[in-house]
């Protein structure tokens, strides 16, 4: 009996241990991110009959769970991806609404000068130093529309690095996750035990892939995590991954699109509705719907006036009496041959209607008998048989060679309008302020270049250059204004789901200390029972005595 | 409850950092006094103060040009002051010249004063500007407007009838200069043409047709004085109209300031107590978070 007592003292001493390491283990990690507490699985021993009874035979410990819940741990995960993407869309446009804060350095003073040096030339027709204190503002204006374009520029480029570096960290992570599968899946087979550390890391590894990507969980009965992304795309499978990779857009070199390569070894450029949530899904989601659309507004604002400031100089006549020539030189529309096309068309374009332009960007297809050209803002699609084609104030002509079935160009109007703009006129007497020719004070013409300043001459006569400005303005604030909320929202709804996790699977101190106490005395009352045992049978030797 | 401790130290980080960078935006603001730091402040203030700052800045050239328009105006007034002067003194000489005990020696030398005037008066048509424009000669500011043939005596115009405008306000474009023509030769006389018959007639001998001659030349000097004043009297009402609109002018810069500054700037009582009381709220928090963070069962054991 006595050898019983000692080995039920043994038994409670060796839980004690257990309970004490745990203990420990879950204070030394109470601030490691992803950590879950873990507890002690303890149960009575297999009793033993005696005749008169089964007697206790101590205790025993079946195993050590980590304490966590799949259905809240899914919950973080899926605040974690719509914050982290709403986020990086915030932190990008940010950027250009800081670009737009201060109102000395925007393009509203700039334009305000411009024209004032313009009405200083109408009130003084034959006066140089009037004429060129309005060449001087002029180029003044030039730049500034050229210095905010490529401030634009830079973010444009920001945004690809960051995509790149995005790829890049959506790739390790999978690699780690899938061999923590791997390590996951062999510990168990070897053990039948959870490894409970290895599948913290992999839920963290889970999370932080979220910070980067949206993705969607599928939990095997092997315990392996299969991963996927977008609309469906394998990214971890078991032990196995599939790559992510960055290509050049077919239709613009200087734009970074997120390619999938599929397990037959071919690369898919996966479009904007699979790439959502996460940091990459903000990037992406900000470059298409804010950056490129700033571009394109500031294009029209600089060729709405390049133009429409041209077409009224040339109807006048400078000082020498010839008649006006350009002002500004005017941005030519960009066109994107997709580089997979295999006709060998070339698509010329052309603005025809400064006032009609939009901000959009337009997609051209050929599907062997009509084209079929698409606003990309509103999807309002024209389709025709022949060139010329004119839509929103732009004309569209075959310029050389013939397309090919399936064809596909990419039409931006005024992507490059801000960047491109130019004062083509240095001689301050090439000015053409008078309306009729060999009168130097004449300055009627002037007067009516002054007037464009606030005539509505874009959006098809509905905005002024300060207008159309204005709206850009207000759309990248309102847009910023917008993700301030939703962002702050998704934060709270983030700290609620890893608050309601962290309560249940979080490390508490004071209960660790409780804990601590707790397995100490067990410890204390498991050596007095061995003690006692012991003792037991020392009485028993010393009988024979 | 439980709660796990780390989320003890992280909220209560959060809610520090949220407070700071409230505490830090008040501060942005009471120091730039500025209430929109950002168009995302406050997206459709800062759209339409993009737009009042057009106006006020439009509003500010339109008082430049009153300025340019008013020292043309000006200019011409003061030129047609002299112009009235020396028409009355001609006719007053015209009129000494009809006295019957004058020879023709004394006549002779009232000729002489008239050319003389006549020289004035062509330098009067020939005036420029500030800045070297001809001010009678329409658009062609470079040319005088009027030239004398030194053999025929006769004064020709050499301008055109362009009449430079100039934008005083939103709607108005206000004219700024009178071609010559229309002042000097118009109103059914010729300043040069009167003055050079006189002189013709003046130096003739003898007193046949004088008195014909002088009342012509009275009657034309009658029509060309009130033809100036005519002119005078239009300009006139122009820098009369400049001054009303100036005082409009100014009144709309007021508004466009007020306005400009309603949208924009910063409330400093608000701000102020804003910032105090984003001040305790930190204070309050960092203490709190300092007790509670001290509280732990290990203190005891």
């Amino acid at each position: 009996m006595a050898t019983n007592i000692l080995s039920i003292g043994q038994s409670a001493l060796t839980a004690a241990q257990v309970g004490l390491s745990t203990t420990g283990h879950n204070i030394a990690n109470a601030s490691t991110p992803g950590y879950n507490r873990q507890v002690v699985i303890q149960g009575t021993a297999l009793a033993q009959n005696f005749g008169f009874g089964f007697l206790g035979q101590g205790t025993a410990v079946s195993s050590i769970q980590r304490v966590y819940s799949d259905y809240l741990g899914i919950q973080v995960q899926s605040a974690q991806t719509s914050k982290s993407g709403l986020d990086s869309y915030y932190a990008q446009i940010k950027q250009i609404d800081n670009m737009l804060a201060d109102p000395a350095s925007g393009l509203s003073p700039a334009l305000q000068e411009f024209f004032s040096g313009i009405q200083e030339m109408a009130s003084n027709p034959a006066s140089i130093p009037a004429r060129q204190a309005a060449l001087s503002s002029a180029d003044t204006l030039v730049s500034r529309f050229q210095s905010m374009a490529g401030r634009l520029d830079e973010i444009k480029q920001g945004v690809n690095s960051q995509v790149l570096s995005s790829v890049d960290s959506i790739n390790t992570y999978a690699q780690q996750i899938a061999s923590l599968n791997d390590a996951i899946g062999r510990a168990q087979r070897a053990t039948g035990q959870l490894p409970n550390d290895l599948l913290d890391q992999r839920d963290q590894l889970v999370l932080d892939l979220n910070k980067e990507i949206k993705t969607t969980v599928v939990k095997q009965g092997d315990g392996n995590y299969n991963i996927f992304i977008g609309n469906g795309q394998p990214l971890v499978v078991g032990a196995s991954t599939s790559k992510l990779s960055t290509v050049a857009s077919p239709t613009d070199p200087s734009k970074i699109e997120v390619a999938y390569q599929t397990s037959s070894g071919s690369t898919v450029i996966v479009g904007e509705s699979g790439l959502v949530g996460g940091r990459l899904g903000g990037l992406i989601e900000f470059r298409s719907k804010s950056l490129e659309p700033a571009q394109n507004a500031l294009g029209q604002v600089a060729i709405g006036l390049a133009s429409t400031f041209n077409a009224q100089h040339q109807a006048g006549f400078d000082l020498n009496g010839a008649a006006g020539g350009e002002f500004f030189a005017v941005a030519s529309p960009v066109v994107g041959t997709n580089s997979g096309n295999t006709g060998s068309a070339t698509i010329g374009a052309s603005i025809t209607s400064a006032s009609a332009l939009t901000t959009s960007d337009y997609r051209l297809q050929y599907d062997g008998t009509n084209y079929t050209l698409t606003r990309l803002s509103d999807n309002t699609a024209t389709t025709f048989a022949a060139f010329p084609q004119t839509v929103d104030g732009v004309t569209l002509n075959l310029a050389s060679g013939a397309p090919a079935a399936g064809d596909s160009f990419l039409i931006r109007p005024t992507v490059n309008g801000a960047s491109a703009i130019g004062v083509t006129i240095t001689d301050p007497a090439k000015i053409a302020a008078a309306a009729q020719t060999g009168a130097v004070g004449d300055n009627r013409n002037a007067l009516l270049l002054s007037a464009l300043q606030t005539a509505n001459t874009l959006g098809n006569g509905t905005a002024s250059y300060q207008s159309a400005y204005s709206q850009f303005v207000s759309q990248i604030g309102n847009k910023t204004r917008e993700l301030e909320v939703t962002s702050s929202a998704a934060d709270k709804l983030l700290s609620e789901a890893t608050v309601s996790l962290q309560n249940e699977s979080g490390v508490n101190l004071d209960e660790e200390a409780t804990n601590m106490l707790r397995y100490q005395q067990a410890y204390q009352a498991a050596g007095k029972v061995m003690q006692i045992a012991s003792q037991m049978f020392d009485t028993l030797l010393s009988l024979g005595r | 409850m439980r709660i796990s401790t780390q989320h003890l130290f992280d909220s209560g980080a959060a809610r520090m950092g949220e407070i700071q960078s409230s505490l830090a935006k008040t501060q942005q603001q009471v120091a730039t006094g500025r209430r929109i730091l950002a168009p995302s402040d406050d997206p459709v203030a800062a759209a339409r103060a993009l737009e009042v700052s057009q106006s006020q800045s439009i509003n500010t050239q339109y008082g430049v040009n009153r300025g340019y328009a008013k020292d043309s105006l000006v200019t011409v007034d003061s030129t047609l002051a002299s112009v009235t002067e020396l028409l009355q003194n001609v006719k007053t000489t015209a009129i000494s010249a009809g006295n019957g005990s004058l020879g023709d020696s004394q006549r002779a030398s009232i000729a002489t004063a008239l050319q003389s005037s006549l020289g004035m008066l062509l330098g009067l048509a020939n005036t420029r500007d500030g800045q070297g424009n001809y001010l009678f000669s329409g658009f062609q500011t470079n040319t005088p407007a009027f030239s004398k043939d030194p053999v025929t005596n006769v004064v020709q115009y050499d301008g055109d009838q362009g009449q430079r405008m100039i934008q005083v306000d939103s709607a108005r474009q206000l004219a700024v200069s009178a071609p010559g023509q229309g002042v000097f030769q118009g109103g059914g006389q010729d300043m040069f043409q009167t003055l050079n018959a006189l002189i013709t007639q003046l130096n003739t001998p003898g007193t046949v047709g004088l008195s014909t001659a002088l009342a012509t030349a009275n009657s034309n000097l009658e029509l060309a004085l009130s033809n100036v004043s005519t002119v005078r009297a239009s300009v006139g009402s122009r820098l009369q109209e400049l001054d009303a609109l100036n005082s409009a002018g100014d009144d709309r810069n007021l508004q466009y300031s007020q306005n400009l500054s309603d949208l924009q700037d910063l409330d400093y009582t608000k701000a102020l107590t804003q910032l105090s009381q984003q001040q305790t709220t930190l204070e309050a928090a960092q203490k709190s978070f300092a007790k509670i963070a001290g509280l732990s069962l290990f203190n005891y054991l």
